[in-house]
């Protein structure tokens, strides 16, 4: 597995504290949380949040985290071009009724506004993801992984950018600060698309079917969108466990 | 919610390496063009 990118979810604190330990705190490793999400997956987005929501709600007993995200290709069938509407795609290309997809986008769509996440299907332009997840590989080996996992959420949920095409990948990914010519030779050549196609069958070995799938420490899964308190007491549990265990 | 110490082990046919957090039942996922609640038809 590739290394993690470094996040301390904007928290101070880099151990655990301990308060009836001779030492307030103990410098601890941080805590893994290896996420297999989508792009193009509108529980994910709402999943991010609610697991960072999640850790800083534990305030300054948060531990540290390192969190990785990997590659899950929903629907590899998906065209890079696809005109028309999110609405169009599910009910023509994948013969769902359309009543259906509407209920299921205004739900989602409620649903990302409690999480602060201002969703627009309207403008959504549905794509194939394979290459927004070969640019991810590239930033995670640069440091920026989440980073660019934020802003190509943000680009494809609430801003309706095409986050198939490579010009536009690449002008995302310099946003976050990945430089331009190399992301778009990372891309063009392909070099990415081994670790993509291991990610996914890594979560294939899991068992994992859905995401977002969350995997902390390597021993505890976390299936679907939680609720933030689901991700804190989580968190808190398995720190608390491995405080003991290391006391 | 469940919590850690409620964990189960995953079913024989995930070969996960990893304890289940159960959390809430109704936590949505996706899987293909759709998203649903494990344990309903995709699209309910």
């Amino acid at each position: 597995m590739a290394p993690a990118t470094r996040h301390r979810a904007n928290l101070p604190v880099r151990g655990i504290r301990r308060p009836n330990h001779p030492f307030a705190y103990v410098v601890s490793e941080p805590i893994k949380i290896d996420i297999w999400s989508d792009i193009a997956c509108p529980w994910c987005y709402i999943g991010k949040r609610h697991l960072e929501s999640g850790i800083a709600s534990l305030g300054e007993d948060a531990p540290e985290v390192d969190i990785t995200y990997h590659s899950f290709e929903l629907a590899p069938d998906t065209p890079v071009d696809f005109e028309g509407s999110e609405v169009d795609f599910l009910a023509k290309h994948k013969g769902m009724p359309v009543e259906r997809v509407q209920q299921m986008l205004e739900q989602v769509t409620g649903v990302a506004a409690t999480a602060g996440l201002d969703y627009d299907f309207d403008a959504l332009q549905h794509t194939k993801t394979l290459k927004a997840h070969e640019l991810l590989h590239f930033a995670k080996e640069q440091g920026l992984q989440l980073e660019l996992t934020e802003r190509l959420l943000r680009a494809y949920f609430t801003e309706g950018r095409h986050v198939g095409r490579v010009d536009e990948l690449v002008e995302l990914g310099a946003e976050i600060g990945l430089d331009a010519d190399a992301a778009r030779e990372a891309l063009d050549s392909g070099r990415y698309a081994a670790a993509v196609q291991a990610d996914i069958a890594q979560a294939q070995a899991y068992g994992i079917n859905g995401v977002p799938f969350f995997v902390i420490e390597g021993k505890y899964g976390i299936s679907g969108a939680q609720p933030a308190e689901v991700f804190a007491q989580a968190i808190a549990q398995i720190a608390g466990e491995r405080d003991g265990a290391a006391a | 919610m469940s919590d850690v110490a409620a964990a189960s082990t995953t079913d024989a046919a995930a070969p996960a390496p990893f304890a289940m957090i159960t959390g809430d039942p109704s936590a949505m996922v996706c899987e293909g063009d759709v998203c649903y609640i494990p344990g309903t038809e995709p699209g309910e």
